[in-house]
């Protein structure tokens, strides 16, 4: 309980620091909100109301003070370019970008860990080499890439599934396959690997002394003991994913919170972008202790280290 | 076990590949086919798709000074700018039926339309037309005063030294008069242009802060409503049934946001009637488009012109001798040909061609001249050159890139090391406005059809030349560009703006005209007829569609 009070407090105090940093950042970079959201159609009358509006013409301090006071209070403040609360729209793009990260997670794992497995199994022989290969396309084409193949494929050739995000199930498909490409080819890597460790281990051949097969044997044991890592890696795959799907969101048209914060920095939406990180930043932290918490449940040895 | 497993796994990838090879090799059903072959596609008959690059800010046309697809078609305005065929537009009556205008050009008395209601069945009134004015000028965050300025009062309301307008008089439900604080020959022009949509009292105020955001909430008396609005996704528009006018081809639309690779693939399949070329790549179009759907094609002469601009208070750019030596050193014709395929026209002057005020007078002068550009340049003693900066706004699309590119291995030809310098969107804005950048390329594409919008906007006041680096500095002339707008006779301000766009472009040289272009636009074989916006906006009137 200690430990976990202690992460908790952590993420008070990394929330409290983004907060700072993010602020600071947004004043040093270059660029006047009000002249982006004018663009061409600029006057100076126009653009000092518009500065006196978004509050922008107040002291630093007392700008930070108001905010983190509005923060605290669960108030992130209005969007400068959108003219909404900036936390309503925060609450409206994740379920997307949620709902997204759950598919292409699941997509990675179940791709990822059937492939290692199948590799590890066989290595050497024809369905390593080839997963080898697949795994080995999927870490190192971009993101885009594999989304544009996708909707070639099965859009424009075969006209399977939608091109973009339309609200139906379907439209989630070819999405999630793209933010899920990259993750899987690393689960397949590092099961294989962390498989691969585990074969020559004496435990095995004990239990398939008691009669198991050689197939379940290393599913049953062997992958448990293999997975430790692989675990770790997916939670920090699932932070990634919820932070990164800005070139998936775009392609695709998701109103995530990729997206979101991709305008803000777009915009200089201040309120905005900071919402985004600082909401980013939440759920991170907040991701990272689940992890830890499931490596407590999982390893025996996490429980009693000291 | 290990063989027959590696025989079904074998199995699987096999299946697997060749599904994907097979997938790779079928032809797409229902795609969009060239004129003159069959299309497949078939969806409803009255439903309009089309794309679009980026999502809208607002519904609320006081909110925002880009977006105007809603209120080019969920809104009216007083009047309306009619293109006709030979390419000349005019203001006509929308929502007035009639109106008169005093003979010191100061009061104009309207008419409402008789019957006008808005989507939800509100009747129009006079209150309405004051309500929009007053909200425009008060609203704390309206992008648009600049459309009411001219009012009489309008200061007064926007100080907060009046409650009212005093410059609008409602007389009854549907007569009402607005009268200028001096005279201001644009103001029909503006009262035609999107930006003076004209809103409900009642609808705004009862939908508070949702207006603008929230569909249901935000009505207006044009030909469609906004059905749905997700952000990032797309807009969903259908027939408005009380609308007024005639009933349109299209009577529902469905807007949806993609990239430029999505918005290729979905037109090739079917899944799109009308797309912009400009969202498009440059390659793609002129390898695809102007090939296998040339006969699709609907281009439309952009009124907008592209321009390079000189910042007086950048040395040596302050001698107008050196400015004209740039002007004669860029190719425009081969940058016209070599970026845009030809799809222009040169401009030697401020307006562009269809703009009202245009004057043959002022054009062909400017000739490309690289010796007689390096001549000048030794007469004022820079046989050497000099080093000047090519601002490039990385949001601008690739061909402004590709435009600047050309422009400094010209002025390189003639000993100017022009070196372009990349900025993000809101910093190059930033340097812009502060009157600071030393050049850069931009294209200004007319709001209203008036000389005014342009020449005003650049060069109308020491304001409007430091926040558009150009740092134009003669007090005299720009006095003039004010004054013009006061000029009741048409005749008389016409002549007054060919005698200015002389002045500034030819004799002080203060910026780089470069051209006009088209606007390409692609219909499928489902659109029977499509009208673009007569100034050639991305944004597009439904009622001007019609579907076969």
């Amino acid at each position: 309980m200690t430990a976990l009070f202690k992460r908790c407090l952590g993420m008070v105090l990394v929330l409290l620091g983004v907060m700072v940093l993010i602020f600071i950042a947004l004043r040093i970079i270059p660029g006047d909100p009000a002249a982006v959201l004018l663009n061409e159609h600029v006057n100076e009358a126009t653009i000092a109301r518009l500065t006196a509006t978004m509050n922008l013409d107040r002291p630093l301090p007392e700008q930070f003070l108001s905010y983190l006071g509005g923060a605290l209070k669960g108030d992130l403040g209005q969007s400068y370019y959108m003219r909404q609360s900036v936390l309503s729209l925060i609450l409206t793009a994740f379920p997307y970008t949620l709902k997204l990260t759950i598919l292409a997670a699941a997509f990675a794992w179940l791709i990822g860990i059937a492939t290692g497995v199948i590799s590890a199994m066989h290595h050497d022989h024809l369905p390593d080499y080839l997963f080898r290969g697949l795994s080995m396309f999927g870490v190192s084409v971009p993101v885009f890439m594999v989304a544009l193949l996708l909707q070639y494929i099965f859009y424009f050739r075969l006209s399977l599934l939608p091109l973009v995000y339309d609200g139906s199930a379907l439209s989630m498909i070819l999405p999630a396959i793209a933010l899920g490409w990259n993750s899987a080819g690393s689960v397949a890597r590092l099961t294989r690997s962390s498989l691969m460790e585990q074969l020559d281990q004496p435990y095995l051949d004990t239990a398939r002394a008691k009669g198991l097969l050689s197939s379940q044997a290393v599913l049953i044991h062997g992958l448990r003991n293999a997975m430790l890592p692989i675990i770790t890696m997916m939670a920090l795959q699932l932070s990634g994913m919820l932070s990164g799907a800005v070139i998936t969101e775009s392609v695709f048209g998701i109103s995530g919170l990729g997206r979101l914060a991709l305008l803000a920095v777009q915009t200089r939406d201040m309120p905005l972008l900071q919402g985004t990180v600082l909401f980013t930043a939440f759920v991170i932290t907040l991701g990272n202790i689940i992890a830890d918490l499931i490596s407590f449940c999982l390893d025996p040895r996490v429980r009693t280290k000291k | 076990m290990i063989s027959r497993k590696c025989k079904s796994v074998r199995l699987i990838c096999v299946v697997l590949t060749a599904a994907l090879f097979l997938g790779g090799c079928s032809s797409s059903p229902a795609a969009n086919k060239p004129a003159g072959e069959d299309s497949a596609s078939n969806p409803q008959s009255s439903v309009l798709r089309i794309a679009l690059n980026s999502d809208i800010v607002s519904m609320d046309v006081q909110k925002t000074s880009n977006d105007y697809l809603v209120p080019m078609n969920v809104f009216d305005t007083l009047f309306e700018v009619v293109k006709h065929d030979d390419g000349s537009t005019s203001i006509e009556k929308s929502l007035v039926s009639d109106y008169e205008v005093s003979e010191d050009g100061l009061t104009y008395s309207f008419t409402l339309r008789e019957g006008v209601v808005f989507s939800d069945g509100t009747p129009l009134t006079s209150e309405d037309v004051k309500f929009t004015f007053e909200r425009m000028l008060t609203l704390p965050d309206s992008q648009q005063t600049d459309y009411a300025v001219a009012i009489e009062g309008a200061n007064e309301l926007m100080e907060g030294a009046a409650e009212e307008l005093t410059g609008i008089k409602v007389l009854d439900d549907t007569h009402f008069t607005i009268t200028l604080s001096e005279p201001f020959a644009v103001f029909l022009a503006q009262l035609a242009a999107p930006s003076t949509s004209i809103l409900s009292k009642s609808i705004v105020s009862d939908a508070g802060d949702d207006f603008g955001i929230v569909p249901e909430k935000t009505l207006g008396t044009g030909p469609y409503v906004v059905t749905s609005w997700e952000r990032g996704s797309g807009l969903s528009f259908s027939y408005n049934p009380k609308y007024w006018g005639d009933e349109p081809s299209v009577k529902e639309v469905s807007a949806k946001i993609m990239d430029a690779s999505s918005m290729d693939m979905a037109f090739q399949k079917g899944d799109l009637d009308i797309i912009d070329c400009l969202m498009l790549d440059s390659a793609v179009v002129d390898s695809v488009y102007k090939t296998r759907f040339k006969d699709n094609i609907v281009s439309v002469d952009r009124l907008g012109i592209n321009y390079l601009m000189l910042n007086e208070n950048v040395k040596p750019l302050d001698d107008p001798t050196v400015r004209k030596a740039i002007q004669m050193a860029i190719d425009r014709q081969a940058i016209l040909d070599a970026i845009y395929s030809g799809d222009g026209k040169l401009e030697d002057g401020v307006y562009p061609s269809g703009c009202l005020g245009y004057s043959q007078d002022n054009q062909g002068w400017l000739k490309y001249d690289p010796d007689g550009a390096r001549k000048l340049l030794s007469s004022v003693g820079y046989s050497e050159g000099f080093e000047m900066e090519l601002a490039l706004d990385s949001n601008a699309a690739v061909a402004n890139q590709n435009v600047l590119q050309i422009i400094s291995q010209n002025l390189g030809d003639v000993g100017i090391n022009a070196v372009i310098k990349n900025y993000d969107h809101a910093s190059w804005l930033d340097l812009r406005n502060s009157g600071e950048m030393e050049s850069f390329l931009a294209l200004w594409i007319l709001d209203y059809n008036d000389p005014d919008n342009v020449i005003y906007t650049f060069f109308g006041s020491k304001d409007n030349t430091v926040i558009r680096s150009n740092n134009y500095s003669d007090e005299a002339t720009i006095a003039r560009i004010a004054a013009a707008r006061g000029i009741v006779d048409p005749g008389e301000r016409m002549k007054e703006y060919s005698s200015l766009e002389k002045k500034l472009v030819m004799d002080d040289a203060v910026w780089v005209p470069m051209f006009s272009l088209k606007h390409l636009f692609v219909k499928s074989d489902r659109v029977a007829d499509f009208v673009p916006q007569w100034a050639g906006w991305s944004d597009i009137y439904f009622k001007k569609v019609t579907l076969k």
